[in-house]
């Protein structure tokens, strides 16, 4: 649905000017250390604007969201502001929310339908595929000469979808989506293509400020199920009356898979995460879904339904599965982020079980819910701390797991032992520091070789 | 705004207006004190206590701000209160301990009659304060539209839209009621 082979003529980028020197000090994921630094410091944030939020691919909308020709959303890739918009001919692209003129903020709404963009300060219209239409004494232009066709919208490098999730890169260079999400579309295939019909996001989207380095929050998600016995035991009880499974007892039957940075872990307890919102008729909805998702992706991944899981796709995009909650964590300094939530349901599924699923997700994950509200304090305070300048000198530990590689499962992408592990969170990291240390894309190292098929 | 429904606005007596203004006090001091459970017995059985979250759109889209088969910060019924509050009092909520200072600011009421005999139509706006640990302070305005309804035992609090002025909420959490 999307295009993904526009040339980028109207986009140009200058590199950052002075990369960090001494990357390979800040990050040791052999031996699972690894610098508070990284959590705070400015030069090093700015760098991570340029070579992890202008180069990777990143999750900016769902196709459910923009259905119709003229319905646009804004949303951001890093720090830039970008309006996603479907065109008349069914396909997405995505242009820099600011007008080329003067540099004002072009769309002030979140979402909507339009035929044109129209700036406030000078009346520039936009069409919805980018091109300068018109403006306000636009005589007067015309008198000086100007060639209305080379001062359209900034496009994105490339956008593509998978599943119906939409992503883009300001990066040229960039390998495609399907290279770069690699073997975890195996994993991504059971939670949004459960039985061919697909996902929709429902409800709109929640937005609240966290301030938190976002990698607390993207490695929590990507592979930190060890937090939620802990710091979610509140939150259990008060939706299921008891705490939250031991997961590290069981690690024969769990399992955390990642690849090129991104990371899933799971248990196969089907229904684990859904029964946490506390509604019977979701989990009943589950067990009756499971075994048509069993003939269609096999009885390993139609256990993941709901089961306790949670996925980080590298940077900054995070889902949970049966909970039904899908986020981004977008970068505001690094100190600061704005947390974007919807929740995603089968298209296929009956209206009321929609309800009941967008009721459950926003009870608890959202800025109120009964399980977000004890995260965020954590991801503050992880993050607030290295104020001190002798605490930020310190090392952090990240090594629980290391010698769970499980060799020959027959499952797609780097495979650990147990869930209770921090495989997928070094995995992040050292995805991390291979794009923040290769000036570009050519230079990352190839870690991870693929099983899928480029074209899944 | 689209949503909104045009009621007839007669005004309650002067009597009953103290006791509306003094219910809706004494239920701000409650929650400054933590007290959760004498809160939830102020709520009625059939309670829908409901803060959608407010979206930027342009005037012309049809759509509104906000609706409800959309995103909300609550969307509970007694039941989904009885949980939160399981939660607060929790000794592993991490989150609340030490406890967050509260101030619920209730202003502006105005009760009018309710479609229904002995349920009223109550306007009010809020703001309130937390402050948490050293620095962490949250400021959250915004207007409540209510009804509460005379029983037996008083005053129950059966519908409570909170309409808030942020789109983003600019604060890690929501852990009090409005």
């Amino acid at each position: 649905m999307c295009n993904s082979s526009e040339t980028p003529t109207r986009l140009t980028r200058r590199p950052a000017s002075s990369p960090v020197d001494e990357m390979d000090r800040l990050v040791d994921m052999a031996s699972g250390r690894m610098s508070r630094e990284i959590f705070w410091d400015r030069g090093i944030y700015e760098q991570e604007l340029d070579r992890i939020f202008s180069r990777c691919w990143l999750f900016v909308a769902h196709e459910s969201q923009i259905p119709k020709p003229g319905d646009y959303l804004s949303t951001y890739m890093g720090e830039d502001n970008v309006l996603v918009v479907r065109q008349k001919d069914g396909s997405i692209r995505a242009f820099l929310n600011t007008c080329p003129h003067r540099g004002n903020k072009l769309c002030f709404s979140e979402v909507g339908n339009t035929r044109q963009f129209i700036c406030n300060y000078h009346g520039w219209s936009f069409a919805i595929d980018g091109e300068l239409k018109g403006m306000y004494a636009s005589e007067a232009f015309e008198t000086s000469g100007m060639d209305k066709s080379a001062h359209g919208l900034h496009p994105v490098a490339k956008i593509d979808s998978y599943k119906g999730l939409v992503f883009a890169t300001f990066d040229a260079e960039a390998p495609s989506l399907a290279e770069y999400l690699g073997d975890m579309r195996y994993y991504l295939d059971a939670i949004f293509d459960m039985d061919g019909q697909g996902v929709e996001f429902i409800g709109g989207c929640v937005k609240s400020i966290v301030k938190c380095n976002w990698k607390f929050a993207a490695e929590n998600f990507v592979g930190d199920a060890l937090h939620a016995g802990w710091t979610h035991d509140s939150g259990a009880r008060a939706m299921v009356g008891g705490p939250v499974a031991e997961l590290h007892k069981t690690p024969g039957e769990s399992y955390q898979v990642n690849f090129n940075g991104h990371g899933y872990e799971f248990n196969q307890d089907i229904v684990g995460n859904c029964a946490s919102l506390g509604d019977k008729e979701l989990m009943k909805y589950l067990y009756t879904l499971q075994p048509e998702v069993a003939k269609r992706h096999g009885e390993m991944r139609s256990r993941l339904i709901g089961a306790i899981s949670s996925c980080t796709l590298f940077p900054n995009t995070s889902f949970l599965p049966g909970q039904n909650t899908f986020r981004t964590w977008q970068p505001r300094g690094p100190d600061e982020i704005e947390l974007h939530t919807w929740t995603f349901v089968n298209k296929s599924a009956p209206q009321e079980i929609k309800d009941r699923w967008r009721k459950g997700t926003m009870i608890t994950f959202n800025p109120a819910g009964v399980f977000e509200m004890d995260d965020g304090e954590n991801w503050e305070y992880s993050t607030r701390t290295n104020a001190g300048y002798v605490t930020r000198q310190q090392d952090l530990y990240l090594g629980l797991g290391m010698a769970s590689r499980l060799q020959g499962s027959g499952m797609p992408g780097n495979v650990f032992r147990g869930q209770i592990n921090e495989a997928n969170q070094r995995a992040f990291y050292q995805r991390w520091h291979d794009l923040m240390k290769a000036g570009r894309w050519s230079e990352v190292p190839r870690r991870d070789e693929p099983t899928l098929k480029e074209a899944a | 705004m689209s949503m909104r429904q045009v009621f007839p606005e007669v005004p309650v007596d002067r009597d009953t207006h103290h006791r509306i203004e003094q219910f809706l006090f004494r239920e701000a001091r409650l929650l400054d004190e933590e007290r959760w459970d004498d809160w939830l017995a102020l709520m009625a059985e059939d309670i829908h206590y409901w803060m959608p979250t407010q979206e930027n759109r342009r005037r012309a889209d049809k759509a509104g701000p906000y609706g409800p088969d959309r995103g909300a910060l609550y969307d509970d019924n007694l039941h989904d209160l009885t949980r939160r509050v399981t939660r607060f009092k929790q000794p592993s909520a991490w989150a609340e301990d030490p406890p967050t200072r509260h101030a619920h600011v209730v202003s502006g009421v105005e009760a009018y009659e309710g479609e229904r005999a002995g349920e009223y139509r109550v306007h009010s706006t809020f703001v309130n304060f937390r402050t948490r640990v050293d620095h962490d302070n949250y400021l959250l305005g915004g207007r409540r539209e209510d009804i509460l309804r005379l029983g037996t035992e008083g005053l129950r609090l059966a519908r409570r839209k909170i309409v808030i002025t942020q789109s983003v909420l600019l604060a890690k959490n929501l852990n009090t009621f409005i």
